[in-house]
C-alpha cells in the first residue's frame, strides 16, 4: 500500500496560492473528501478556511462525505465562474 | 454537441448547425449569447482570462444537456464555451436549444447558462486597465438561481 497515491489537480485562485498545478498525494488508506481537505488546509495554510473550497473525484463534483481511494483525480478549486 | 476552444466562435453558424441536425423536429430555436463585461466596479476591465479543467468541463456540459433533455421535450441543445485570454467585449458563451415548442427551449436554454454558471469548471481572471489582476468571485444571485431549478416547477424567476 506503501505506494497508493492520488492525483491532486488544483486550479485558478487554488493554484496560484499552492504554487502548482498539480501533485501526486500518498493515500494509504481510502478518506473522505472532508477529511482529506484537512489534510490540504495543514499543508498549505494558505488555502484556509477550505470550507468554501470544491472538489471534485474523478472529474465529478464531490460532496464532503464522499470517499477518496488510491488512484483517483481529485481536483480543488473555488465556486466557478464560467459563462 | 459541447465545444470547448479559445477561438472565436460563429453563433450564426451554429445556429444554423442545430437547425440542421433537427430539421423537421424544431419548430423554435432559442439561443443565449453571453460577452466580456466589466466585473470590477470601480475600474476599466482590460481582459478577461478563462482557465478551465479540461475533459470535466465538457462532460459536466453534457450531463447539464442530458438533464435539460430529460426534463423538457426538446430536440436537441448546443453549447460553445471559450477559455483562454479574451479582449473586453468579446464573446464568451454560446448555448442553443431546438424544440417542437418555444415555451420549453426557453426554460431549458435558461436552465443550461444558469446551471453552466455554476457548475462548469470555469474560471475568469480579469486585468484591471492599470494592470491590476483578481479572480472573479461566484455571485450569489447566480448560485440562488441555479439553486431554483431544483425546488422550482419550471421558471426560478416565478420565485423572486
Amino acid at each position: 500500500m506503501s505506494g497508493a497515491t492520488i492525483n491532486v489537480l488544483y486550479f485558478a485562485r487554488v493554484a496560484d496560492l499552492t504554487g502548482k498545478r498539480h501533485e501526486s498525494w500518498p493515500l494509504p488508506a481510502p478518506i473522505d473528501a472532508g477529511s482529506w481537505l484537512k489534510e490540504l488546509e495543514s499543508r498549505y495554510p494558505q488555502l484556509a478556511p477550505s470550507d468554501k473550497l470544491k472538489l471534485a473525484i474523478n472529474q465529478c463534483h464531490a460532496k464532503r462525505h464522499e470517499t477518496i481511494r488510491a488512484g483517483d483525480e481529485v481536483a480543488v478549486f473555488d465556486p466557478v465562474t464560467g459563462g | 454537441m459541447v465545444v470547448v476552444q479559445h477561438d472565436d466562435f460563429d453563433a450564426a453558424e451554429l445556429t444554423a448547425q442545430l437547425r440542421r441536425r433537427t430539421q423537421g423536429k424544431a419548430g423554435a430555436i432559442v439561443t443565449f449569447t453571453g460577452y466580456v463585461r466589466d466585473y470590477a466596479e470601480d475600474t476599466a476591465t482590460d481582459s478577461l482570462f478563462l482557465e478551465h479543467y479540461p475533459g470535466m468541463c465538457e462532460r459536466r456540459i453534457g450531463e447539464l444537456c442530458e438533464q435539460a433533455r430529460q426534463r423538457w421535450p426538446i430536440a436537441d441543445c448546443l453549447v460553445a464555451h471559450r477559455v483562454g485570454e479574451l479582449r473586453n467585449t468579446e464573446q464568451i458563451v454560446f448555448v442553443a436549444v431546438a424544440g417542437a415548442h418555444r415555451g420549453d427551449a426557453f426554460r431549458a436554454c435558461e436552465y443550461l447558462i444558469d446551471a453552466l454558471k455554476t457548475s462548469a469548471p470555469f474560471w475568469k481572471r480579469e486585468t484591471l486597465a492599470d494592470g491590476r489582476q483578481f479572480w472573479v468571485r461566484q455571485q450569489d444571485r447566480d448560485a440562488r438561481k441555479a439553486e431554483q431549478w431544483h425546488t422550482a416547477t419550471g421558471n426560478p424567476d416565478h420565485h423572486e
